[in-house]
């Protein structure tokens, strides 16, 4: 069965759409990143023009994030201080993501920042927590406990000013880092038209030090708003939402979130961020081999003129 | 006697071109394609008659189905330290959005180039109204041709045009789903000894119609609400599914 996308303007298998969705949405409930990065070359590669594509994934961001914020809030598994904290730094990193983006398209060279900005990022975060987790899953395979979180560790970033308590993550921090974060990922999402859960994500666990299992609720409320924000811009903007589109979308991945927090839910810690690892770095790796790779055809086409 | 037999032979013509000339009359078989949600693209037919058909000379039958022009950015990309980047563009402009042409036979061999080139007849003699590049734009035009033809938004065929009768004939036009909307332009020529003697122009409208039509409607109408709902429609089946699934966690 073949549907008619309005802002598309085309037909699509609205079970490939369904599908889609589904698996995008898992990997967003079982991991709490939102899978943008995956979904929105899923999309083009299906004929989808990319503008369209990239608009349209934020509402599917929105839906499934929710679905699995719910989830993970009746767990109390969201620290909603530490989300507003970054949200802050993240609204204003997007101002200036989309000052940067105008920037670059004039210079004729965003898809190349884009993809090499993508390929060192996700390579860079996908090395080190693969790294980590291994060495997590020898540990606790050798008998010894695995190492636990130690909450007396002192690092530079206990050092600074402004501290707050965050409850729900059992932290007595400075708000600066959890700023920067979010203003890192508002700027990056931007840019690149994702969520910024994959760096949020292994960014919470490293540097902030929080417990893997309210990360993800965490992650979920902030991509929440980043995604809700991307998606009335792109609309007022540009657009290129096409609701048709996101409704197919949206169901498979409300459903495939589900599915993705229970499998997380009987996973531990280390497990989850060993197959997130492998997952960034597979990415990593399909975008490096887009930028080295012979294309097929040299040329690329693109409706519209700049 | 030589003197008398060309006048008159000048007499005859003089007298009988206006009669003898030969004439096209073609339509459509629909001129409004809606695009419904369930459209998966369809067929239109061109049909036409040659009027007082002379059998002499070599006759051929063009139809052209030209949809909007558009601009098209067409980037080339090259190996700069091992890496494929983008190093050179070009705009065309005015390019249309969908082109099909169908001939009696292959288009170089009916008119001159520059015939061809004049009514931006075939695939090679279609051309850009204007074109910012700083090389040679050819490579540009021919990458985009291509990558049309492979969309099936491009097509040539020397093999369409049906002869139901001596006069008679009718082509199959295919509708892709991914067609832009608008007006588009169906031009029958009717080409003798490689002059065009007859042309007719149908408009052809390709127009969303219910759902897809208010959805497209709403969204360019009111940019901000559409995006609001479509963010509340999200947070509302995403807060759904969570309910529905609440009891078996």
């Amino acid at each position: 069965m073949e549907i008619y996308l309005p802002i598309a303007e085309m037909s699509v298998q609205w079970l490939v759409i369904l599908g889609m969705g589904a698996a995008v949405g898992f990997l967003s409930g079982m991991f709490g990143v939102g899978g943008g990065f995956l979904l929105t070359p899923l999309l083009v590669f299906y004929g989808i023009p990319s503008s369209v594509a990239v608009a349209t994934t934020s509402s599917h961001l929105t839906a499934s994030s929710m679905s699995g914020a719910i989830t993970q809030w009746r767990k109390r598994a969201v620290d909603f201080k530490m989300a507003g904290v970054m949200l802050g730094g993240g609204l204003l990193g997007s101002i200036v993501g989309v000052w940067l983006f105008a920037i670059l398209r004039k210079a004729g060279q965003i898809d190349l920042v884009v993809s090499a900005g993508y390929m060192i990022l996700l390579s860079t975060v996908g090395g080190l927590m693969l790294n980590e987790s291994v060495h997590a899953l020898r540990a606790s395979q050798s008998g010894a406990s695995a190492a636990r979180r130690s909450t007396g560790h002192h690092s530079w970033i206990h050092g600074l000013p402004f501290k707050l308590r965050f409850r729900e993550s059992r932290l007595y921090v400075s708000v600066i880092p959890p700023v920067l974060l979010g203003f890192a990922v508002g700027v990056l999402s931007a840019i690149m038209g994702v969520g910024g859960g994959f760096i949020l994500v292994p960014a919470m666990i490293y540097i902030l030090r929080m417990p893997t299992n309210v990360v993800m609720g965490t992650s979920l409320v902030q991509i929440i708003a980043v995604t809700a924000l991307t998606t009335i811009l792109q609309a007022t903007r540009n657009y290129t939402v096409d609701a048709m589109l996101a409704i197919f979308l949206i169901v498979g991945g409300v459903i495939g979130a589900q599915y993705g927090v229970r499998v997380a839910a009987r996973l531990r810690g280390e497990q989850l961020r060993l197959l997130l690892a492998l997952l960034v770095l597979a990415v990593a790796g399909r975008l490096l081999f887009g930028l080295v790779a012979m294309p097929d055809d040299p040329f690329a086409v693109a409706l519209g003129s700049p | 006697m030589r003197k008398l037999f060309a006048a008159l032979a000048a007499l005859a013509v003089v007298l009988c071109a206006p009669v003898r000339a030969e004439d096209l009359v073609s339509g459509i078989s629909q001129d409004v394609i809606e695009i419904t949600s369930n459209y998966t693209g369809s067929d239109i037919v061109v049909f036409g008659a040659i009027e007082r058909p002379v059998d002499s000379g070599t006759r051929d039958v063009v139809v052209v189905v030209r949809g909007p022009d558009t601009d098209v950015t067409v980037r080339k990309k090259a190996r700069v330290a091992g890496l494929w980047i983008n190093s050179d563009q070009a705009i065309l402009k005015g390019m249309p959005s969908y082109y099909f042409i169908a001939s009696t036979r292959p288009v170089a061999q009916i008119a001159s180039t520059y015939t061809l080139k004049n009514f931006g007849l075939g695939l090679a003699n279609l051309e850009p109204s204007s074109y910012h590049s700083h090389h040679d734009v050819e490579p540009f035009r021919a990458a985009l041709v291509r990558r049309m033809q492979r969309e099936a938004l491009y097509t040539e065929t020397s093999t369409s045009v049906e002869f139901l009768s001596e006069t008679l004939f009718r082509v199959r036009v295919p509708v892709p789903a991914s067609v832009a909307r608008g007006k588009y332009d169906v031009d029958v020529y009717l080409f003798r000894n490689g002059n065009a003697v007859s042309a007719q122009t149908t408009p052809l409208f390709v127009d969303q119609t219910g759902l897809e039509r208010r959805l497209f409607n709403f969204a360019h109408a009111e940019p901000f609400i559409y995006g609001v709902s479509t963010v509340l429609l999200a947070v509302l089946l995403g807060w759904i599914s969570s309910l529905l699934f609440r009891q078996n966690l």
